[in-house]
């Protein structure tokens, strides 16, 4: 095997350069010894090294099967050292062990469906990236986002006003086309809280227009906060930050209790739902989440059913649908998804794999979030979604969630694919019954 | 030749069960012991149903799409498992010692039946080591420890195949064939050999929470 | 634990060795006639009828070997040399009476542990 090329990372490199091996392992110590049980033991000492986990990985497969690359090999190359040495190991090694958990796997849990026993290697990356953050190696740019977290309980630094200024703005588009359409603004005791993550009031207020205009069309009891905790997304959860997870799902659950909401409708992303249906709800406490939280894949499929959804006209190009991880491996919407996707569009051509098999985006799991030192591998390691999407050979590709919409957009361009990234909100925004439009 | 013979199918044969036998239930216990001190919130997400069905689902050979993606790796596999047992449990010598151990005997199978199972069970751990040594992304995870589960494991099949045709020095082999059985009896719960005990553990957290919480299936 | 079986073994050794007996026998050839079990799984078991007559322990007594039992109880004194074992010892076993091949093993065995002395191994006896 030809030797690694390794990634410099500016925050990796500056947090390793304070790193001892004193404290590397007290963390890594202290990780397992506190935080780890029972589960990590058994998966460590059941895994027989089968190796069978491989073929589910975009990024082993993508490397032609470099083994360095396949789940069991991520283990390798970052618990079983960790535990086989009781922290002690390298400042090197751990500048690798960063990059392996926290840029080489998007926790997408597919290996997850591959192993025979079931073992979680997704949770063994996220335990390591738990160690990286303890010891302040996170890469830079997730770790900016991390921060965004901390200061402004949103992921992209937006300001307490400029967040009602971008939906009352929105709310302004709206009127030429809704003259009365709202966005409601801190409403208590509507039936529905709709949350979205930072990047929507950032740069794709557009999705935040259509999910008003559904809202509105579709005649829902709905608001919107106007404090801090309308941001569900959680990156916290991937750098291992666990307890400023708990912070952001707190203040989003606490939010949606102060409004005397009767649930949560979240927007089209991925990791914001495994964060407060999966992970964040946990972190608090919780067994499932304590306000009912619905995913607008869900959402969407819930309207049609109720008649309140009604179709105008079809979009009679052929599309595919990317199942993302989050809500379809981690909450079983995908045959929901393709009621909708069949609704509006009746030329539905499937990828294949597809549904909780489809291959990950790899975006999600904060890689992307990890930041342009990244992308290029982040892309090249993931050549087969590449030949998934162009073996369709359809030109419109539904993406339902906003990590994968970043991945699959440099997928498409690195690999010249020539394919038209859509939300499903989008079409259906395009393509719904309007009975308030002039 | 015979005190020893007699050493190694009594009072060793004794030890190795109750080694096995309470070292397996010792491991359970443990798994579930720390689960429940260090993480009992585990315990809330295990479902008997969909951990049940996760459990079936994978018991079932090329069920599972991982299984028909390696069609021959599952059939060998699948045959490995079932030729271990049904060799241990239904081998007419097995019987025989079982009756006069015991005084208690079930169905058996015949010789030329057990004889076809064990060069199978030969052909499979040679198949899992030439796997080992020629896959990239199995080499790359395997040391020393799994050559030396897999010769341990494939030990007590050699010697007993040489027993039974009574190729070479036959009380050496017919104890040797006793004492890495045993030797594999005692390893199940120390080793990794310990995915006999807790892969059903694994399993059905992992189907549990795929079914439960995430309405999905697991395989 | 090893006495348990132990004296279990011996326990049904003393009592066979004692007083059963019931092997039909061809001198000639030098092993059991064993045709009451069919088709053989195993070699017939090698065994010299002569040389066995001759240990101390026997001494020429049939009764040793050639046991009667009569209500599951052992008859002193009486022999049976001149039945074969399958006369008595079905294949399957009888209440109390041992089927055929436990007869057989428990016979040979039992006394060789006794006795610390002679084949107690499959192969021993089923030479190929």
């Amino acid at each position: 095997m030809e030797e690694r090329v390794w990634i410099k990372d500016e925050g990796i490199e500056a947090g390793a350069a304070k790193l001892t091996p004193e404290k590397i392992e007290k963390t890594i110590n202290a990780v397992f010894d506190n935080e780890t049980g029972a589960r990590l033991k058994a998966y460590v000492e059941t895994c027989i090294h089968c190796g069978l986990c491989s073929d589910a990985c975009h990024f082993f497969l993508s490397h032609d099967r470099d083994p360095r690359f396949s789940p069991v090999g991520k283990v390798k190359q970052t618990i079983w050292p960790m535990l086989k040495n009781k922290g002690k190991v390298s400042v090197e090694f751990m500048k690798q062990a960063v990059q392996v958990a926290q840029t080489e796997c998007n926790l997408c849990r597919r290996c997850v469906q591959y192993c025979p026993f079931g073992i979680d290697i997704a949770y063994m990356m996220s335990l390591v990236r738990r160690i990286c953050h303890k010891q302040e190696i996170t890469p830079l740019y997730i770790q900016d986002t991390a921060h965004s977290h901390a200061a402004t309980m949103n992921q992209m630094w937006v300001k307490d006003d400029e967040w009602i200024d971008a939906l009352q703005w929105q709310e302004d588009e709206m009127r030429d086309e809704f003259p009365n359409a709202r966005i409601p603004l801190e409403k208590e005791g509507a039936e529905i809280m709709y949350s979205v993550i930072g990047p929507e009031p950032k740069f794709r207020t557009q999705l935040i227009y259509q999910a008003a205009a559904i809202m509105n069309e579709t005649g829902m009891d709905w608001t919107m906060p106007a404090t801090p905790g309308w941001d569900n997304s959680d990156m916290a959860m991937y750098t291992g930050d666990s307890e400023m997870m708990g912070r952001l799902k707190r203040m989003h659950f606490d939010t949606a209790a102060r409004l005397k909401v009767k649930k949560i409708v979240m927007g089209e992303c991925g990791h914001a739902f495994r964060s407060v249906y999966d992970t964040g709800n946990r972190v608090l406490g919780w067994r499932m989440p304590p306000i009912p939280v619905i995913h607008a894949l869900e959402f969407y499929w819930d309207l049609l059913n109720e008649g309140k959804l009604k179709v105008a006209k079809t979009f009679d190009e052929p599309v595919t649908f990317h199942d993302p991880c989050n809500v379809v491996r981690g909450r079983g919407l995908h045959e929901k998804a393709r009621e909708v996707v069949r609704a509006f569009c009746p030329n539905f051509i499937e990828m294949i794999p597809n549904r909780e098999h489809n291959y990950c985006c790899s975006a999600g799991g904060g890689v992307i979030n990890c930041g342009p030192p990244f992308k290029n591998a982040r892309v090249e390691g993931n050549r087969v979604k590449a030949e998934q999407l162009k073996a369709t050979g359809v030109k419109v590709c539904i993406a339902p969630c906003h990590n994968c919409h970043g991945g699959l957009e440099d997928i498409i361009h690195t690999f010249e694919l020539g394919i038209e990234l859509k939300f499903l909100g989008e079409i259906i925004y395009e393509h719904m019954e309007k009975p308030n439009a002039v | 030749m015979q005190d020893i013979y007699l050493l190694v199918s009594g009072p060793l044969a004794w030890a190795a069960w109750a080694i096995f036998l309470f070292g397996s239930i010792y491991k359970i216990w443990k798994t579930l012991d720390t689960a429940k001190k260090k993480e009992q919130v585990l315990f809330s997400y295990v479902s008997l149903k969909y951990g049940l069905r996760s459990i079936i689902n994978w018991s079932i050979p090329f069920n599972t799409v991982n299984m028909r993606l390696n069609p021959a790796l599952t059939a060998i596999s699948f045959f490995f498992h079932i030729a271990f047992f049904v060799l241990l449990l239904f081998v007419s010598a097995h019987q025989v010692m079982l009756g006069e151990g015991f005084g208690i005997s079930w169905f058996t199978i015949p010789d030329t039946l057990a004889n076809i199972l064990a060069f199978g069970v030969l052909g499979a751990c040679i198949f899992f080591a030439a796997r080992r040594l020629t896959v990239p992304e199995v080499k790359y995870v395997t040391d020393w420890t799994d050559f030396a589960l897999l010769i341990l494991v494939v030990a007590p099949f050699v010697t007993g195949i040489l027993a039974y045709y009574q190729i070479g020095n036959y009380m050496l082999m017919i104890i040797l064939h006793m004492l890495f059985a045993e030797a594999v009896l005692v390893a199940i719960p120390f080793t990794r050999l310990s995915h006999m005990l807790l892969a059903p553990l694994t399993r059905a957290y992992i189907g549990s929470e795929f079914g439960m919480v995430r309405n999905v299936k697991d395989w | 634990m090893r006495d348990i079986l132990y004296r279990y073994a011996i326990f049904c050794a003393i009592i066979l060795c004692m007083s059963f007996g019931s092997v039909a026998f061809a001198e000639d050839t030098g092993v059991f006639d064993v045709n009451a079990f069919g088709t053989l799984e195993r070699p017939v078991s090698q065994f010299d009828h002569d040389a066995h007559m001759e240990y101390p322990e026997i001494d020429e007594d049939c009764s040793v070997c050639h046991h009667v039992y009569e209500d599951g109880k052992l008859v002193e004194g009486e022999s049976s040399e001149d039945q074969a074992c399958s006369d008595c010892h079905t294949i399957k076993a009888q209440g109390s009476q041992p089927g055929l091949r436990t007869a057989y093993h428990d016979q040979c065995k039992g006394c060789h542990i006794d006795m610390k002395k002679g084949p107690v191994a499959c192969g021993e006896c089923h030479v190929r």
